[in-house]
């Protein structure tokens, strides 16, 4: 298959670099710091490279990913890409006239660009028919265009109007006050984004200092002064930068999204345009960065010939990173829906690789609708797909579906997004408690994984085991421990680890499908999903169980994607015991068929569940086991440390404190994070309400914070309340124990209580409240659970007993100041 | 004048003692506070974007859900748009499948999405899941507020999994609040849902004597700058602070908080004792509270006592020197039979007939003064045994106050 070969490439055509495609070789600028470190040195020193920007590695290798996920989850064919490679001649087809249009349109919304595709379409489809459908589209995953190779996923500049005249499109920008290309090194103003020359700032600037830069300018400007920009020399045409036309909306940014040849030779593709803040509903908003960008949700169609060159649109976790990049490089952060005005942060593609693909793929046909119509013979191997789309294709506004059927599901999301971004989010510099906050977090994913590696080894010699040799014999293997000691994301990680192999081709592609029993609504829905998963269709269990049944056992092959193997998690496997436990019996009995290739990884809790099931399942269940142990305190450290490694807000023993003890109780790694979060939480309460303390203090977790998140989590809070109920409750509750005490019996009924109580009140001087009064109190003493109690209607036959040992009453009552005399009957 | 003043000083009483944020607010403003820990831990979830699960747990009536409204009511000032807020009660959505169908519907109403009854199960677990995730995307917190949280925790409890679940592997910004009278909430949980709970606990604990005093004084002292004529305002709230000052008063409220000293309590307290100002003279005395006292602890038992009938009453004695005589079941007839001999023994000069007996019989049933002590319906009510259901000192107690009581028939009494 294709994913174990790379995408073909189209062959670099040498370039002649036709008339009418006046882009100039882009000399690289030299590997520069971006931000306030940008040494630029003159063009002479700059050597430029081959003749091409080289496309930036990542970029390739992400798109390779992305095809292989599309291959391995969704299964729908990369055949997609043709490969005929060695005959495609550029082609300059004159600017199509509806380009300019496109451009125009561009400000109004999706609407026009679907009217845009429709063009297009009818266009295409006049063609077909005068080809007699010999011709078609033919795409691709990359296309080397004009000295530049564009390839699916990059970002791009495009030309915004025709006449654009790129030949002195400058690849380095001038000095803001000598107005001079090069000589020497040049600084960029972290507010403004122009570049100086170091010895042209007043005074000059002998190295570029650390940390944010603003220039002289940009700070006279915030302090109010009328502040003037030094004024080119005469004759001297200002040049701008692509970044800076771009951020003054002279210049669009693109991201391809796909690329097509047309059936007349010229190249196309589908870009998925960027906004800067200005253009945005809510405009710029303060928090924005001078390079921020935002993704859209609106496609266009165009023509390779309008793009312009390679720009780098990252996240802020690479941009944070980027170094050498030069100067396109631009932060996107939020993703900006267009019809609804809102934002959403961009989801990070490592946790939800799969449903990130579904959207973007949703968007893109629903925009092809028409061309389904004109191209149904074309396109074949878009069909499957759009079957599974139909369903979308209500998303238009007019035919709303409701939003938690599955049939609307595509649709009401995109609703959801925030109007303006809120500033707190953004421009809120964390204190190190708040990091600790942050990244104690159980939804954080943890860098590293310490203290299961040899399970995880096993786990992987497993796996691997199972899929590599050819025959591919159905597994199942049996992981079992307490909650809270990463069982399941052990299994997760060794997932994440092998799909990196499988994209190096390593190991063999595989189809992974992970369940959770607690999340069925009944057993038997196991079989829809698993089988909605493996295919993407949605059919009754029934019929569904049957389709599964042809597949493992049978060896009955659907579609050509269909023989890999598969691997199925099941998590909380428990919950799938039914009173026959067929389910069970089914599943584990596939891998036993010769052709299953199946690879079934169980999860639960107890270790005896295979002996508790019937003997032909635990038979089928096999011999592998591993077992998850709790944690112990070390373990626990490690695990602690490793998340808060170079963040200083914890002390030492503190953590050791919190690990000792999670370990005696339970050994879960859940508990432990969530004590020390609780910790650092009480402890950045205490500083945030205390206002008089001064900000400078450190401020660290202590034993003290600690202590108070255990007392939390694991006291529960009847002394507290013992302590402060009321004066006849406390009396109650003493009669309770004097009973107790006095006739061995555990239980009691009320009028035996009530006589003790009335006696008890005589004896010290107080009146005796009345039988309803005190029933009143004994159900109320009930609701908490302090006591445990029948229901009130019974009245004197009601039967009474404690929920706590009686222990704990008399040391919630021995020194109460009001009734003094209370501990003569403990 | 003076009469419009009364009228609308009674009406913003009252309107106060049934305004929960005005109480609460009283309490609000120390770090202390259940108040403003909750809110921590809540705004810290909205600017920080993490999860938190925490449970309230406290008796009944001590402002567990007033604090939290007024919590989330502060927050939502504070952050328009930010925040939706989702709300089930144990009591009404206990089921999996529709506690899932109900948060799914008032997601739908928050975003204004369509919402399909007919969805399934599945469509709506995955379709809260996909919320979470967007929502947590566009910064959005979402506020599950469970009441009655124990309710929630039975069976296989596949709600709170789920829930919870998404909370430790979604980048999504939730907050989910147990609201339980059970001290013992959290021990009901599952092991593998217990795991992923996070154990915040806030104790609410019924107020101290110095804090109902306070609270006494911000509800009853009327506000000086009001509309209400000037002199009825501190003649009014001089005669408050004597009433409060005064001993006897202290005495009621004690007696009062002996028994019941929530808020929810002392609120009712208040309210009667404020529907007992004489709206002529417009000021409130001893005597209000001193009768609402007596209206808030009645002694339901005794008042029906008091209210039988001489048969009923006989009947009842029957009964009780039955189980005198260690004879522990016993039904109607057995009890007829007794009647029999008092009135033998006493030469009463009243004998009713056995259908008149079994009419005041059936009425000491509806009343609850008498139970059945089994289950069989089959029978005819003559044979069913039947358990007396107040304890003889109430009996005792019964007869003496009961005007229609016939002096021998204390004496039977007596055995």
């Amino acid at each position: 298959m294709a994913d174990t070969t790379p995408t073909k490439r189209l062959r670099q055509t040498p370039l002649k670099s036709p008339p009418n495609t006046p882009i100039p070789l882009t000399p690289q600028t030299l590997a520069s710091p971006r931000r306030s470190l940008r040494f630029i040195s003159s063009p002479a020193h700059s050597i430029p490279p081959a003749n091409t920007p080289v496309n930036p590695k990542p970029t390739r290798s992400k798109s390779a990913v992305t095809l292989n996920n599309n291959n391995n989850k969704k299964l729908y064919g990369n055949d997609s890409i043709k490969d005929d490679d060695d005959d495609v001649i550029y082609t300059f087809s004159p600017i199509s006239p509806d380009r300019t249009e496109t451009k125009k349109k561009r400000k109004s919304k999706a609407e026009n660009t679907v009217d845009r595709v429709n063009a297009r379409v009818s266009e295409t489809k006049i063609k077909i028919k005068a080809n007699t459908k010999t011709k078609r589209r033919v795409y691709y995953k990359k296309v080397s265009y004009d000295g530049g190779e564009f390839s699916i996923g990059d970002d791009v500049y495009v030309k915004r109007r025709e006449d654009d005249s790129i030949e002195d499109e400058p690849e380095i920008e001038e000095c803001r006050v000598c107005f001079k290309v090069g000589r020497g090194v040049m600084i960029e103003c972290d507010d403004c984004l122009g570049g100086f020359h170091l010895r042209c700032l007043k005074p000059p600037l002998r190295a570029v200092p650390d940390g944010d830069w603003i220039c002289g300018y940009c700070e006279g400007r915030k302090l109010g002064k009328d502040v003037k920009l030094p004024e080119a020399p005469e004759g001297k045409k200002v040049r701008r930068t692509a970044k800076e036309k771009l951020l003054s909306s002279d210049l669009w940014a693109v991201r391809i999204e796909s690329l097509w040849k047309e059936t007349d030779g010229s190249f196309w593709f589908r870009g998925r345009w960027y906004v800067i803040p200005e253009e945005t509903a809510a405009g710029r908003q303060p928090h924005n960065l001078k390079r921020e960008l935002y993704r859209t949700n609106d496609f266009a169609d165009n023509e390779m010939e309008t793009v312009l060159r390679h720009c780098y649109v990252m996240s802020p976790n690479e941009y944070a990173k980027a170094e050498n990049e030069g100067d396109d490089v631009f932060l996107c952060e939020y993703e900006y829906d267009v019809n609804w005005h809102s934002f959403k942060r961009i989801a990070e593609i490592d946790n939800d690789e799969d449903e990130d693909e579904d959207a973007t793929h949703d968007d893109d046909w629903s925009g092809d609708e028409e061309d389904s119509d004109a191209e149904l013979s074309d396109d074949m191997e878009y069909e499957e797909e759009e079957d599974r789309y139909t369903a979308a294709r209500g998303s238009t506004p007019a035919r709303e579906a409701a939003a938690n059927s599955r049939k609307g599901f595509t649709f009401g999301l995109q609703k959801i997004g925030t109007k303006r971004i809120p500033e707190h989010v953004r421009s809120h510099k964390q204190t190190e408690l708040e990091k600790a906050k942050a990244t104690l977090l159980l939804a954080t994913l943890p860098k590293s994984l310490p203290c299961r590696n040899k399970e995880m080894e096993e786990i992987t010699a497993f796996i691997k085991g199972a899929i590599c040799d050819d025959q591919c014999l159905g597994r199942c293997l049996y992981i079992h421990g307490v909650p809270g000691t990463g069982k399941t994301m052990s299994v997760l990680a060794v997932m994440r680890s092998l799909w990196s192999e499988v994209d190096a081709g390593i190991v063999k592609p595989y189809s992974f499908v992970e369940i959770n029993g607690l999340k069925l609504a009944a057993p038997e829905n196991i079989y829809r999903v698993i089988y909605e998963a493996l295919t993407g269709h949605r059919v009754s269990w029934k019929k569904a169980l049957n389709l599964l049944n042809d597949k493992f056992s049978n060896g009955a092959i659907s579609s050509k994607d269909d023989d890999r193997p598969c691997i199925l998690l099941i998590d909380e496997l428990d919950l799938l015991v039914t009173r026959n436990q067929s389910v069970l019996y089914n599943i584990l009995d596939w891998p036993t068929k010769p052709n299953s290739k199946l690879i079934v990884i169980g999860i639960a809790n107890t270790m005896d569940l295979p002996e508790k099931l019937l003997p032909r399942i635990s038979s089928r269940m096999g011999i592998q086991r591993l077992c998850f142990a709790p944690y112990n305190y070390l373990q626990l450290q490690e695990i602690i440390g490793c998340r808060l490694k170079g963040i200083d807000a914890f002390e030492k023993q503190a953590i050791e404190f919190a690990s000792r003890k999670v370990a005696a109780v339970s050994g879960d790694a859940r508990r432990a994070l969530e004590i020390c979060r609780r910790a650092a939480e009480l402890a950045d309460y205490r500083v945030k309400s205390s206002t008089s303390l001064p900000k400078t203090g450190k401020s660290l977790v202590g034993m003290s914070e600690v202590e108070a998140a255990i007392q939390e989590m694991f006291q529960a809070p009847h002394i507290q309340v013992m302590k402060s109920c009321s004066k006849l409750s406390k009396i109650f509750l003493a009669a309770m124990v004097h009973e107790l005490y006095k006739t061995g019996m555990s239980e009691t009924t009320f009028e035996k209580l009530a006589q003790t109580v009335s006696c008890l009140c005589t004896n010290n001087g107080i009146t005796f409240p009345g039988w309803d009064t005190l029933l009143r109190i004994g159900c109320k003493l009930g609701e908490s659970r302090i006591l445990l109690c029948e229901s009130g209607a019974s009245h004197r036959l009601q039967k009474l007993q404690l929920n706590f040992p009686s222990d704990d009453v008399s040391f919630a009552l021995k020194d109460s100041k009001e009734l003094p005399w209370l501990t003569k009957y403990m | 004048m003076v009469e419009r003043s009364v009228d609308e000083a009674l009406l913003l009483l009252r309107k106060r003692l049934c305004d929960l944020h005005f109480i609460f607010s009283v309490f609000s403003d120390s770090p202390d506070s259940n108040y403003s820990k909750l809110k921590f831990i809540v705004s810290s979830s909205v600017t920080e974007a993490c999860n938190n699960s925490l449970l309230l747990l406290g008796p009944r009536g001590c402002g567990k859900i007033a604090v939290l409204d007024l919590v989330l009511e502060d927050l939502l000032k504070e952050y328009p748009d930010m925040i939706s807020v989702i709300k089930l009660n144990g009591l009404l959505h206990c089921d999996d499948n529709c506690a899932l169908k109900e948060i799914a519907r008032q997601l739908c109403i928050e975003h204004e999405l369509m919402f399909s009854k007919v969805a399934s199960y599945d469509d709506n677990s995955q379709f809260m899941i996909a919320m979470l995730r967007e929502c947590g995307l566009a910064h959005k917190t979402v506020v599950f507020v469970l009441d009655e949280f124990d309710l929630f925790a039975q069976g296989k409890q596949r709600l709170l999994y789920s829930l919870l679940d998404a909370m430790q592997s979604v980048s999504s910004q939730a907050v989910v609040i147990g609201v339980s009278c059970r001290l013992d909430a959290d021990q009901l949980l599952e092991k593998r849902v217990r795991s992923r709970f996070s154990h915040r606990k806030l104790l609410f604990l019924p107020p101290q004597k110095d804090d109902l005093q306070r609270l006494l004084k911000h509800i009853l002292l009327l506000p000086t700058d009001s509309n209400l004529s000037r002199d009825y305002v501190t003649d009014f709230n001089s005669r408050i602070s004597n009433i409060i000052a005064d001993k006897r008063f202290i005495e009621i409220t004690d007696k009062l908080t002996d028994s019941d000293c929530t808020v929810s309590n002392f609120m009712r307290f208040l309210f009667s004792a404020v529907s007992c100002i004489d709206s002529k003279s417009g000021y409130m005395t001893l005597e209000n509270f001193k009768s609402a006292l007596s209206t808030i602890q009645r002694q339901p038992k005794l008042d029906c006592l008091k209210d039988c009938s001489i048969l009923e009453l006989y009947i009842m004695v029957c009964m009780k020197r039955l189980e005198v005589k260690e004879q522990e079941s016993y039904n109607f007839n057995s009890v007829m039979k007794e009647y029999k001999t008092i009135h033998d023994s006493f030469k009463t000069s009243d004998y009713y007939s056995h259908n008149v007996c079994l009419r005041a019989f059936e009425h000491l049933l509806d009343r609850q003064l008498v139970e059945f002590a089994d289950r069989g319906h089959n029978q005819c009510i003559e044979y069913r045994s039947v358990k007396l259901l107040i304890s003889h000192s109430e009996l005792h107690q019964g007869l003496k106050s009961n005007r229609s009581c016939p002096v021998s028939y204390l004496k039977t009494c007596m055995i």
